[in-house]
């Protein structure tokens, strides 16, 4: 009989992801069936209110992606009211992205992926001398010299002995999945403490261009940010320094540390591709080099790739009503004219309708309904999105960066392209874009800079900003390509309020239940096939799920004195 | 609040404020003190933590050394005020051992501080950012936790009464701890 196997972080406490896995006698995975556990909402909160607000509402989805939701909303609007906005517009909300993506995927590797394949309790045993060898052998980063790690490794030491043990034998430390000598382990315990110190400093460039983080703020029409090179008060040259300093340290930190790390670890692991999943993938494409719309200057390409045919790339339209289209066979929604077919998100709806089982529960009937997350198909497919996917449609495209960049890790691990389908394919891929996105940075600086010297100091355009100006009806699509993958906000205005506002976030694709035709999500599809070596501690699980850095709502952080797991596994 | 809890409130609060002053004036060296609540204010009682600090920050005066920060969920991104200060007064909803409803302080040695495996991002809680602080040899001198279990953790509503008659009780907790490290 086949066993079933539930990771659910804090059932009832908070709303988030949940895995089911069915497995077969030999702990391989049959079938995996993916949960949204609470309603979003956001959609009908914004209905009614006025366009130019939506952006401050729409950012507070999430606390972590900060940033996208905002850019998205008033890409959306200004697409509807016909806005263009400031060359130095574009620029800044280029730079902010790209800094939220090097940032984000750094915080991601290291501070949620990188425990799936590094074990904090073995670098314990590892020689510091040894560690250092192996650290100048990877990069010039300074800091690796035998009292680094030595007094590192102490700290570690009074850390675990300090009666604590108990509480730290919680992970899966010891899981006979984790691969990497002590020494490693040592190394990539170093960099895990140095990156949650760095990511502070990456973040500085949001604060100073939007005013705070997270959540910085921007307006329909361009930028709230001033220029003005003599004044204290604005983006002048000392703050511009301040950001350039910060891009310098990112790129050294990414190139010295993250990459080299990325390599070293994926090393270890270079048989355990499983997790490839769907093999179809999707980027909307971002980084304007003119106007958004002009599809041609994105800096990331947008287009489709299917059934892992690197050689053709099918173009994508969410203009298109009969392109992306939200299903609900398996949701708890209902849609006016019934719920066996799918909705674009220009005439979407956002109506609940939970028929789940009374919580607390134990299984969820998948069958029938069991998520929160609707369905996002492209013409029936269902695609990937993400750093994998974007990087595996510029590589397909030809991009020379993305193609050098992806040419080195793949030589250096000795794997061909065909590596990339999988779960570590996917971490690799993040590393990979990180590094692009760093560079990004410096490009929008660069670009930023030589048109202040022009001259231009306008960052907003007033022309539409009063309903007065606007038509009476009009609709509008917004874009970015999140850290996550691609984000769309749809949105019809009428008589100067919001009538429908729609947002498909990367994790709805990725993490989507069944479409009604049967065929599984992203997340499902990774799961499938991939081996237990330990049900009750499902690291197999957590690495395929991680490796797409799922992003699902807010979570709740009651602090439990008995140390007690927040995630919950249950098997049957 | 009663208006007989209201007048108890008044007067620690203004005795309160005298012994601050007295410290100002006396000129040495204020310790930097954070004082962070955590927790999700669209979780009911989850939100114990917020409301607290802001109950606190609102029953006095304090000198500048001292700061409040509503942490909300932002899990890593507080690190910094973990590791910035001399002294650390958190507020947050607590599943203690022994799950008494009544408010809970802990003092540093008490707290268990590990690195717990994550669904996502969001997930990085207490107990995480002060292993990491004490890895980074960042951890401050004095840390408190004041905390009471939370009653009920559904969406909307605000705190439990259970929850919101905890409020005073953890004022008071977190005025005696400050008065103590002034």
């Amino acid at each position: 009989m086949a066993k079933k196997i539930v990771v659910d972080p804090i059932p009832r406490i908070e709303g988030h992801l949940r895995i089911e896995a069915k497995m077969n006698d030999a702990n391989v995975i049959e079938e995996a069936y993916s949960t949204g556990t609470m309603w979003r909402g956001i959609e009908v909160i914004l209905k009614g209110r006025d366009p130019r607000d939506a952006w401050a509402f729409a950012e507070r989805i999430c606390g972590v992606c900060t940033t996208v939701h905002a850019l998205a909303s008033v890409r959306c609007v200004e697409d509807a009211l016909g806005i263009e906005i400031p060359t130095n517009a574009r620029i800044i909300r280029n730079l902010m992205e790209a800094t939220q993506h090097t940032q984000d995927h750094l915080v991601h590797f290291y501070h949620l992926h990188a425990l799936d394949w590094v074990d904090v309790v073995s670098a314990l045993k590892a020689d510091p001398k040894q560690a250092s060898e192996i650290a100048q052998s990877l990069s010039s980063w300074p800091k690796s010299s035998v009292g680094y790690f030595k007094d590192l490794q102490q700290r570690l030491v009074s850390f675990v002995e300090s009666g604590q043990l108990g509480i730290f034998s919680n992970g899966y430390w010891g899981h006979p999945a984790y691969k990497l000598p002590p020494e490693v382990n040592l190394i990539a315990v170093a960099h895990y403490l140095e990156a949650l110190d760095f990511q502070k400093e990456i973040v500085k460039i949001q604060t100073i261009f939007g005013g705070k983080n997270p959540h910085p703020n921007y307006v329909v029409g361009g930028m709230a940010c001033a220029i003005d090179p003599n004044s204290d008060t604005a983006i002048n040259i000392e703050r511009l320094a301040m950001v350039k300093k910060i891009i310098d340290d990112t790129q050294t930190f990414i190139d010295q540390v993250y990459i080299p790390d990325l390599i070293a670890i994926a090393g270890y692991y270079k048989g355990w591709l499983y997790g490839g999943g769907l093999g179809n993938f999707m980027s909307y494409g971002d980084f304007p080099e003119t106007n958004l719309h002009d599809y041609k200057s994105l800096l990331w390409p947008r287009g489709i790739i299917l059934n892992k045919d690197l050689s053709t790339v099918i173009d994508v339209d969410p203009r298109d009503m009969s392109q992306i289209k939200e299903e609900i066979g398996h949701s708890w929604y209902s849609y006016t004219k019934g719920a066996d077919k799918g909705l674009h998100p220009w005439e979407g709806e956002t109506k609940p309708n939970y028929t789940g089982p009374k919580p607390p529960f134990e299984f969820l009937d998948t069958d029938k309904q069991y998520s929160w997350l609707k369905t996002p198909r492209w013409k029936e497919h269902p695609v990937e999105v993400g750093p994998l996917a974007r990087v595996l449609v510029a590589y397909a495209k030809g991009d020379p960066m993305i193609k050098d960049t992806v040419g080195m890790v793949l030589g250096k691990l000795e794997v061909g392209p065909e590596a990339l389908f999988s779960t570590l394919g996917r971490t690799a891929a993040r590393g990979i874009e990180c590094k692009q996105t760093a560079g990004f940075m410096r490009h929008f600086y660069d670009q930023l800079v030589d048109n202040i010297k022009k001259g231009d100091y306008k960052t907003f355009n007033s022309e539409r900003w009063e309903p007065s100006t606007w038509p009476k009806e009009a609709k509008g699509f917004g874009y970015t390509e999140a850290p996550r993958g691609s984000l769309g906000h749809w949105i019809r205005i009428k008589d100067e309020k919001i009538d429908e506002y729609q947002i498909v976030v990367p994790s709805t694709w990725n993490a989507s239940p069944r479409d009604n035709r049967g065929n599984s999500g992203a997340y499902e599809a990774a799961l499938k096939g991939t081996p237990m070596i330990d049900p009750s501690k499902p690291l197999e699980i957590l690495r395929t799920v991680h490796s797409f850095d799922p992003c699902l709502a807010c979570a709740s952080h009651v602090f439990d004195m008995n140390g007690n797991e927040i995630t919950k596994v249950t098997i049957v | 609040m009663s208006h007989k809890t209201y007048l108890t409130h008044m007067t620690h609060h203004r005795s309160f404020e005298r012994s601050v002053l007295q410290i100002i004036s006396s000129e040495r060296e204020l310790k930097k003190i954070n004082v962070v609540g955590l927790g999700n204010i669209l979780f009911g009682d989850e939100g114990f933590g917020v409301e607290a600090i802001r109950a606190l920050e609102a029953s006095g005066s304090y000198p500048e050394s001292v700061t409040f920060v509503d942490g909300g969920t932002q899990g890593i991104y507080l690190l910094d005020y973990f590791e910035s200060c001399d002294a650390l007064l958190v507020f947050d909803s607590i599943i203690p051992v022994e799950f008494e409803p009544k408010v809970y302080k802990y003092a540093k040695e008490e707290l268990p501080a590990f690195i717990h495996r994550k669904m996502s991002a969001h997930q990085m809680g207490l107990s995480e950012l002060l292993g990491v602080a004490k890895l980074h040899g960042r951890e401050p001198k004095e840390i408190v936790l004041i905390g009471a279990p939370p009653h009920n953790l559904d969406l909307g509503g605000g705190l439990s009464d259970v929850m919101r008659g905890h409020l005073e009780r953890a004022v008071e907790m977190g005025r005696e701890v400050l008065e103590s490290w002034l």
